[in-house]
């Protein structure tokens, strides 16, 4: 119940973060568990600093120390960030640089009504309900039952159920129901034809207009997707891709190699032809391995329904001629036009 | 709709084409500026947010004055204009500055007795040796350039953070320290800023963005405030403004000097900072007035005036009839100080100063098992405090990050990163606070 308001300690039923210096584990904290024969026995949750008896975390404050079998770690209250790079995955799922930017270019604020599709494994879910919390709620779907499903009670155990609706449908097949036509203020998709959801989007999208926001791994889905927004009449279609790097910071000595005293003869000889000094640095370095391309994130601007049914109009127009207009040049460009 | 959705609050946002401008509505000085342009807002006042307004001509020729007209269409050039025929590579193309046949003089003309940007482009092609030559896709862009140039609609928009970070952003990055969209997004996340709470800022000039994507973050009608730390004698608050908070939402920021905040912490009464205003309280008062009309007027290039300073001093001085004379600085030191008292839940410092100081000091504030997050511009600061936290006990998952972000152009058979972007996002160094 630890994802709701902040907590000062923790109850039985909390999900906690447990840090070990540099690893990040989610616990859920119970007495016992099921072991592999079915038998209820104490819950010892094992770290590479040694076992952890997960009963005597209850009581224990958010923030503090416990004590390992061979060492010791800290105990925090989960944020959406933190459940990010924790939780149990059942899809792949967006992180928290992406996520940061979705929330920002779906213009969520507290009592936003958003539109989630799918859900995978709630990692975006999470910072969804975490924004628009505590008047607004989040409408999230998943075609894959056990998905809709093990979501549905996660967000239950977690303590933010009345936050968040969630459904097991195909939203491309079905749209988002009957119950969420012109409700929304933004709609996500992170789905493979997030083309295809853009009517449905329109459909369950408030009448003074809202955000829309698709996440696609590969450019040939960004294309689609910004043709079809561009058909329907979305304005300001933006597509851009964000990566964050983590900076290994580290404290670097090294040899300084002096030269200049060889431009004159030396008194005394031999001179010891070897680094004379030390010097050091505060260093930041770039690992070598980091992630090179998440997704493509799309957004757009549905306008309010008095400018929509001009778009249409002139979506009409725009196919008869058979060309359309590129609506994400800012006209900065300034290549050869050879080139492109 | 609701009348919320008219145009009748302080701040709008102008947009022609891909340009997006703030301006701060003032119904008695309508005219704005737009690179050379003119344009009289009247008229726009009570119309729906994302309404479309045709700019037409109010004056004789050179003045480039315009007036507004509601409207319902927006037609492309392309579709008004029928282009005959097109070369099918640019290999007879030759640029010798010599296509154009109109000479600068007549297009001056041309611009002054025409009523339609299609009309003058249509001229244009009429008069040029080379167009018909040009590729299907060279003509595109040619009426792409050219309708940004004759553009003839504006649309007004709703501010909200994601355009005022863009617009500032793009108007100057050095006033916001070189705050992306991207940092600014993961400063509300990675400090896990939402409606409840208490969140606690330093901010040493951002014109006020860091404060409203906090508070906007902390949202309407909840219980979440902000203590709003900087370190001059005004608080900067142009985007914290342009948010059009309603005031419910606006008093849960206290935009406090760090002095007298820690001072009215530490020491109770801000017996300094008493004793000097007491002294001359005019004299503060005339400089904030005066200070914030400058700072606007920077930006905007209008003659404003922000009142708030002044309203929020009178509801203050009706509920305390004891000492009517206090200023408003002084309850906002009181009341950040009742916060701090509370402990904080968040932390985030995004300062021009070295960070360890400020940091060492805000953390004492901030509640154990909660995150806080340091922006700096460049990475030095931060890789020393990196180094000066990771030897202490009470911070854990300590993270130094740096973003890139880049933008697309996304069309049929011509999909690419845009040629330009921005290199330079600024570091984040995040963590938690343990005990
Ligand atoms: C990559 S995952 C989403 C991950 C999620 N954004 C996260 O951060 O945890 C994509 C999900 O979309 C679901 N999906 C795909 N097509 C769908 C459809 N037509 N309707 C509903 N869900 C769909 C899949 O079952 C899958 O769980």
């Amino acid at each position: 119940m630890s994802f709701g308001n902040y907590k000062d300690k923790i109850d039985e039923g909390d999900t906690v973060i447990l840090y070990l210096s540099n690893t990040l584990y989610a616990i859920e904290v119970q007495r016992e568990i099921k072991n592999k024969k079915g038998d209820m026995v104490e819950y010892v949750f094992q770290t590479q600093f040694g076992a952890l008896k997960v009963k005597n975390l209850i009581g224990v404050k958010y923030g503090s120390r416990v004590e390992l079998s061979k060492g010791w770690g800290h105990v925090l209250q989960p944020t959406p960030e933190l459940w990010s790079l924790t939780l149990p995955h059942r899809t792949q799922i967006i992180y928290t640089p992406d996520i940061s930017m979705i929330l920002l270019q779906l213009d969520l604020v507290p009592g936003s009504i958003v539109i989630e599709a799918g859900t995978g494994s709630g990692s975006l879910t999470h910072a969804l309900i975490r924004r628009i919390k505590p008047h607004g709620h989040v409408y999230t779907f998943d075609f894959h039952e056990f998905r809709a499903n093990t979501a549905k009670e996660e967000f239950e155990s977690h303590g933010i159920s009345k936050f968040v609706t969630a459904q097991h449908r195909d939203v491309l097949a079905d749209g988002f129901g009957e119950d969420l036509i012109a409700k929304a203020d933004a709609v996500f998709l992170d789905l493979p034809s997030p083309w295809l959801g853009v009517p449905h989007a329109i459909t369950c999208t408030k009448d003074q207009g809202g955000r829309f926001c698709s996440f696609s791994p590969c450019i040939e889905q960004v294309q689609k997707t910004c043709l079809a927004l561009q058909e329907h009449g979305f304005q300001d279609i933006t597509t851009m891709e964000i990566l964050q790097t983590e900076l290994k910071v580290t404290k670097r000595t090294v040899p300084v190699r002096d030269l200049s005293f060889l431009k004159h003869k030396s008194s005394e000889s031999p001179v010891e032809e070897k680094p004379s000094s030390e010097t050091s640095y505060v260093a930041s370095t770039w690992p070598a391995n980091v992630a090179g391309h998440t997704g493509y994130l799309t957004a757009a601007t549905l306008p309010p329904l008095f400018r929509r049914s001009k778009a249409k109009l002139q979506k009409q127009h725009d196919t008869s001629s058979e060309e359309r207009r590129d609506s994400s040049d800012d006209g900065k460009m300034v290549i050869d036009e050879s080139k492109c | 709709m609701i009348e919320n959705d008219r145009i009748y609050v302080d701040y709008i946002v102008l947009q022609k084409q891909k340009y997006k401008k703030l301006i701060k509505f003032n119904k008695h000085n309508l005219c704005v500026n737009i690179g050379r342009d003119t344009i009289n807002l009247s008229g726009i006042e009570g119309c729906f947010f994302s309404s479309v307004f045709k700019l037409y001509s109010s004056s004789g020729k050179k003045n480039r004055e315009y007036q507004l007209e509601l409207t319902d269409e927006v037609v492309n050039l392309k579709d008004e204009i029928d282009i005959r025929s097109s070369g099918i590579d640019n290999r007879n193309i030759i640029d010798d500055g010599m296509s154009q046949k109109l000479t600068t003089a007549e297009i001056e003309d041309l611009k002054v007795d025409s009523n339609k940007a299609s009309d003058i482009v249509e001229s244009l092609i009429v008069n040029s040796n080379t167009f018909h030559n040009k590729t299907e896709y060279a003509q595109e862009k040619y009426l792409r350039k050219k309708e940004k140039k004759y553009f003839e609609y504006i649309q007004i928009l709703r501010p909200n953070l994601r355009i005022i970070a863009e617009v500032m952003y793009k108007l100057d990055p050095i006033k916001i320290q070189g705050i992306r969209l991207d940092t600014l997004s993961q400063i509300m996340t990675l400090a896990n800023i939402h409606s409840e709470g208490n969140h606690l800022l330093y901010d040493s000039g951002s014109n006020g963005l860091l404060a409203a994507a906090l508070l906007s973050a902390i949202g309407q009608n909840t219980n979440g405030k902000l203590v709003h730390i900087h370190p001059g004698n005004m608080s900067q608050k142009q985007a914290l403004l342009a948010m059009n908070f309603q005031s419910e939402h606006y008093n849960r920021c206290v935009s406090v000097n760090v002095y007298s905040a820690l001072r009215q912490y530490y020491q109770g009464n801000d017996t300094n900072a008493k004793s000097h205003h007491v002294q001359n309280p005019l004299k503060r008062r005339a400089e904030e007035k005066i200070d914030s009309k400058a700072k606007v007027a920077k930006t905007n290039n209008e003659d404003d005036n922000i009142n708030i300073t002044s309203e929020t001093l009178q509801t203050n001085d009706t509920n305390t009839n004891m000492e009517p004379k206090k200023p408003k600085w002084f309850f906002d030191n009181v009341a950040s100080s009742l916060i701090l008292k509370d402990k904080m839940d968040s932390l985030v410092i995004a300062c021009r100063e070295d960070p360890k100081n400020i940091f060492m000091e805000l953390v004492e504030f901030v509640k154990p098992g909660r995150p806080f997050v340091i922006y700096y511009c460049v990475v030095e600061p931060l890789q020393q405090l990196y180094s000066t936290l990771k030897s202490q006990s009470n911070i854990a998952a300590l993270k130094l990050t740096c973003n890139w972000m880049r933008h697309y152009q996304v069309l049929p058979e011509r999909t690419h990163p845009e040629v330009m972007m921005n290199g330079a996002s600024g570091f984040l160094l995040s963590g938690y606070v343990i005990s």
